[in-house]
């Protein structure tokens, strides 16, 4: 009987083993994601200073109350 | 840092939501060490704990004398539906009310995310049940009080993520109506365990099914085992889940920004 | 404030009959459905009651919501300089007036079809409380759900999970009340402590959720 345990054990073994190298595969390629939105975002920001220096007024609901500024590259 | 203003609620007081707003920093000050571990220990530690789980349950745990091998199954079941479920749909509800209190949308998509694992790990409880209870009791599902509540609570939290996904990922309005769903769907638990436990203790159970009664010692610790296991695997799952989700917030909100550029 | 939603109430009269409409249809369609002519129907009947109840309750919230919404008479009240919560028991009162109405009246339906007697004080205490544990939640609900299409088709899904406990307690306590062996537990409290959950939390989050 425990032959047979040795089979189940070496299935579940190797089922997780794969479970956990795709997540940990997973977790890079988020990493490497959340790098890359991060220079997108600087990106834009650059853009954004660039393409529309005068002070405008956006559209988004999180308008401070204080004149529309400009996104400066170091914000998170 | 966050990206959307803060407007204080016009009907809370201030003080309290300020009271609210310092607790819920001090208490993410706090994780924060722990937070940012969680690309490096928590995976380790998962591993880990699963193999770990996988050994005691299906070689070192001793065989049930009645039930056989099958009842190794308790080891996914009974973890699952505790750690895996209510432990997610806890962080959800909570992340639901932090999201509440600070407005902040990254709050919303950590509830999403757990949620989404909560729903997962029910599945996964309510088809060990299953599969489980086929050999032993002969059928697939009994009402028994506790596969029941599970199954209410997989319907309440389905029922939330539907009608999340309804609106885009950035919608605070949206998220603010789902994080009040999920927050009262939680506070609802005790009552349907206490109603759905009343109902199905009127009719003598053809099977009176306690997977917890006098658990032998070495049970108990792979059991214990589990739990952890189970506990770390739903978290790193939660955690990958939600950092993927704030990204497509954040992708979103870029969007939103270049569209406003296009020339009219 | 309470007359203006009884005035919204009663000019929307038409909706408040059709829900009554639906209801005693569904109380023919449970007839048909597990011939409750031939068989003992008093074990049956706190079952047929409450789901009858339940569905029409969210039928109605829903739909007067709709109206409100579409006419944007919800969006001025909101403008309006009156707390939210007082909103929130406005229209919990005004829905609740309503629904124990048709819900009475659907019980002297039932007395007639069923030849039982159901309108003895206990019961309509039982109906009167559980109503207001499903009323306080659907109006919470109903303002859910951004999309206004989707909102009429979610709010069952998302409303129902919730009310187990109340269609669990108000079933029991129903058959208590009409004396059918449902067992000892404490279901008249069980279905009060409901009401009191889903009125306070209502009002508790109803701010939140119509809040701009």
């Amino acid at each position: 009987m425990d032959g047979e345990l040795e089979f189940l054990f070496a299935g579940f073994a190797v089922v997780w083993a794969g479970l956990f190298v795709y997540l940990v595969l997973l977790q890079m390629r988020l990493r490497n994601l959340h790098e890359e939105v991060e220079t997108l975002e600087e990106r834009l920001a650059e853009y954004e200073a660039s393409a529309d220096p005068a002070p405008s007024v956006t559209v988004t609901p999180a308008t401070n109350s204080e004149a529309a500024t400009v996104r400066s590259p170091s914000d998170p | 840092m966050s990206a959307v203003a803060t407007q204080t609620p016009e009907n809370c007081p201030a003080a309290l939501t300020s009271v609210l707003r310092g607790i819920l920093a001090l208490f993410l000050w706090a994780t924060l060490p722990l937070y940012n571990a969680r690309w490096t220990l928590l995976p380790a530690l998962t591993g880990v704990a699963m193999m770990a789980m996988l050994v005691g349950a299906v070689i070192a745990a001793p065989r049930e004398v009645i039930e056989g091998d099958v009842q190794r199954l308790m080891y996914i079941h009974v973890p699952s539906a505790s750690a895996g479920t209510y432990f997610a749909f806890l962080i959800a509800a909570a992340s639901s009310a932090a999201f509440l209190i600070s407005r902040d949308i990254r709050w919303d998509a950590v509830a999403r995310s757990a949620a989404t694992v909560g729903v997962l790990f029910t599945v996964i409880t309510l088809a060990t049940g299953a599969i489980w209870g086929k050999p032993i009791w002969g059928v697939y599902w009994t009402w028994d009080a506790r596969l029941t509540s599970t199954l209410v609570l997989l319907l309440i939290y389905t029922a939330y993520l539907l009608a999340r996904s309804v609106a885009g990922p950035n919608d605070e309005q949206a998220a603010r109506y789902s994080a009040i769903f999920a927050l009262i769907g939680f506070l609802d638990i005790p009552l349907i365990h206490f109603s759905v436990d009343w109902w199905r203790t009127l009719h003598p159970q053809r099977i009176i099914f306690d997977p917890r009664p006098a658990v032998p010692g070495e049970m108990l610790l792979v059991l214990l085992i589990a739990f952890i296991a189970i506990t770390l695997l739903m978290l790193w799952l939660v955690a990958l889940r939600s950092d993927t989700e704030q990204l497509v917030q954040r992708t979103d909100r870029m969007r939103a920004r270049l569209d406003q550029r296009e020339p009219a | 404030m309470f007359r203006k939603d009884f005035q919204l109430a009663w000019r929307d009269r038409t909706g408040w009959l059709s829900a009554f409409a639906f209801a005693a249809i569904s109380i023919l369609v449970y007839s048909f459905a597990f011939d409750l002519a031939a068989t003992d129907v008093r074990p049956l009947l706190p079952g047929v009651l409450w789901t009858t109840f339940l569905f029409v309750g969210i039928f109605a919230n829903g739909q007067s919501f709709q109206r409100e919404a579409d006419a944007g008479t919800f969006d001025a009240m909101m403008i309006a300089p009156v707390s939210p919560s007082t909103i929130f028991f406005g229209k919990v009162i005004t829905n609740l007036v309503a629904l124990v109405l048709i819900e009475l009246a659907l019980l002297v339906l039932a007395t007639m079809l069923f030849d039982t007697v159901l309108l003895t004080a206990e019961l309509i205490l039982v109906v009167a409380i559980g109503t207001t544990g499903y009323v306080s939640l659907t109006t919470l609900l109903s303002t859910l759900g951004s999309r206004a299409r989707a909102r009429a088709v979610l709010l069952p899904v998302l409303a129902l999970p919730l009310l187990v406990p109340l269609l669990i307690a108000g079933v029991r306590a129903t058959g208590v009340a009409l004396d059918e062996p449902v067992g000892s537990a404490p279901w008249m409290l069980l279905l009060s402590m409901f009401a009191l959950w889903a009125t306070v939390g209502g009002a508790l989050l109803f701010p939140l959720a119509v809040e701009r």
